[in-house]
């Protein structure tokens, strides 16, 4: 799903981001990527996703070279993703179903089934009765949940997910990594990154790679 | 492109939502369009109808050749003949003296009193020649070579008069044409630019969802052909009123003037205008997106 070799990412302006990290992530993983603020873990998720391009060493994602994707790929390739957004990032002055609805319907799904997945992900979520409410009325708990229900109403390959307890008080943040990781199952890989290791509950498979000064760690695996 | 046709009503919805976000700006964008069109139909009108009142007039062209008196009628026959032999003329008539009397009567109308005071019948015969104004050049130079032609009276300068005009006129539809293609091109791609600039958080959010490039486009090209569209409505509604209004201010009053009729200018309007519009939306709209892109 994921493999990163000798990867390292240097921002226009000096920073040195990430140095030679190397990573494998298979379908079915549940992958929790944790360190302190700073530490290179959403400049890692800006590489799996294609915001940033790395500057030397290898990455692929799905079986498919970041370095040099053309743009419609790496579309291509984004729409396999279900991306969770520190900042949930929902599109203001719509409702909960319009926003889980705007991410799927560029992938050529008949309007029935559309909308049968988007209201199918958020009752999933526990916001089946929110469906009508506007994203801008919604509490911060209740938003992170509709940005998880537009990353997996597609049924995406891969999930990644920045910080998604970030601003949560604790029993919310629980309660959205159990979400998450609830989604991760043979065909799926979760990659959540979190700086609130406490938080991490044991009652899945998982690994733990830290990350420290833009370097990677292995922890290893944690079975249930 | 499945997507696109699964999406229409979504499309149309994000436009409304568009126009929504921002009414002021959109509604003096379309009273904006609408002044340069509203420009571009009053002056490309003068022009179709100038040109056809000179259509009109030139139809009508008509020049009088004066002979020599003391030709007789096998003479003047001849003299017919070879009239008629020569490029541009379309029909020649014999006026004799009475019938030359009896037009002047029509034309001076109730002053004709003044022709009593002649003793004699003081016109002379001649021929009414209807040319085409195309070949009048030719036309007048071969009259010159025929044998026993006198006097030729032509009303060249005031059908060239006529012809300068809607020449100017021409050009002027042309440069007009030209200037009113640009500042609607620069308006729509500015509303397009400020519309991204507005948006440019949920489009960067459905890039990282993966849309494609034209499934976030679409919304941005309605939202430019419909404000054009608009705009050029209600020129062509401003300029239908206008020109009821000049056609009832000009046909009383002066109706020598061969206007051709209002059906026929009010159709050419609307079918300028209309493909026009879409056609500078459609424009105006990818111009200010790819200028928002590379910008």
């Amino acid at each position: 799903m994921i493999a990163v070799k000798e990867l390292s990412l240097k921002y226009p302006d000096g920073t040195v981001a990430l140095t030679e990290i190397d990573l494998k992530v298979k379908a079915g993983d549940l992958v929790y990527i944790i360190g302190p603020s700073g530490s290179g873990k959403t400049s890692l998720l800006k590489l799996f996703m294609g915001i940033e391009v790395p500057t030397s060493g290898s990455l692929e994602i799905m079986g498919r070279q970041m370095v040099g994707i053309k743009d419609y790929e790496l579309q291509g390739l984004r729409r396999n993703i279900g991306p969770v957004f520190q900042e949930f990032r929902l599109i203001k002055g719509r409702t909960a179903l319009e926003n889980v609805m705007m991410g799927l319907r560029f992938l050529e799904l008949p309007s029935r089934e559309l909308k049968e997945s988007a209201i199918g992900a958020l009752e999933r979520v526990g916001l089946g009765n929110k469906l009508n409410s506007l994203v801008d009325n919604l509490s911060w708990g209740e938003g992170q949940r509709v940005s998880i229900a537009r990353a997996v109403a597609r049924r995406p390959a891969l999930i990644l997910a920045d910080e998604p307890t970030g601003n949560l008080d604790k029993e919310n943040a629980v309660k959205i990594l159990e979400l998450l990781t609830s989604f991760s199952d043979s065909s799926t890989a979760v990659v959540i990154t979190t700086h609130a290791t406490h938080l991490i509950e044991e009652g899945s498979d998982y690994r733990l790679i830290e990350m420290s000064g833009g370097r990677n760690h292995e922890m290893g695996f944690r079975e249930a | 492109m499945k997507y696109i046709t699964n999406n229409t009503s979504y499309f149309i919805k994000e436009v409304k939502t568009i126009i929504r976000l921002n009414p002021l700006s959109n509604i003096l964008s379309i009273f904006s369009i609408a002044l340069v069109l509203f420009i571009l139909v009053l002056v490309t009108a003068g022009w179709w109808i100038s040109s056809e009142a000179i259509e009109i007039i030139q139809k009508e062209a008509e020049i009088s050749v004066f002979f020599d008196e003391s030709f007789d009628n096998q003479k003047i026959s001849e003299l017919i003949v070879g009239l008629e032999d020569i490029e541009g003329v379309m029909d020649t008539k014999l006026v004799g003296t009475e019938e030359a009397y009896r037009q002047m009567t029509e034309i001076l109308g109730a002053d004709a009193t003044v022709l009593a005071y002649f003793d004699e019948n003081p016109f002379v015969p001649f021929i009414e020649v209807k040319i085409n104004m195309k070949d009048m050049d030719d036309l007048l130079q071969k009259l010159g070579e025929l044998e026993g032609i006198e006097y030729v009276r032509d009303n060249r300068e005031v059908l060239q008069g006529l012809q300068n005009i809607e020449r100017v006129l021409r050009l002027i539809s042309y440069l007009v044409f030209v200037a009113v293609g640009i500042a609607t091109l620069v308006v729509i791609s500015h509303i397009i630019r400020s519309g991204i600039y507005n948006n440019r958080e949920e489009i960067l959010t459905l890039r990282l969802l993966g849309a494609q490039k034209p499934f976030i486009a679409i919304p941005f090209i309605l939202e430019g052909v419909l404000l054009t569209l608009g705009g050029g409505i209600l020129a062509l509604v401003i300029a239908l009123g206008a020109f009821k209004l000049l056609y009832n201010q000009v046909a009383t009053p002066l109706p020598f003037i061969p206007l051709p009729p209002m059906y026929s200018i009010t159709n050419r309007m609307t079918y300028l205008i209309i493909p026009l519009s879409i056609i500078l939306g459609l424009a105006g709209s990818i111009f200010g997106l790819k200028s928002a892109v590379e910008g």
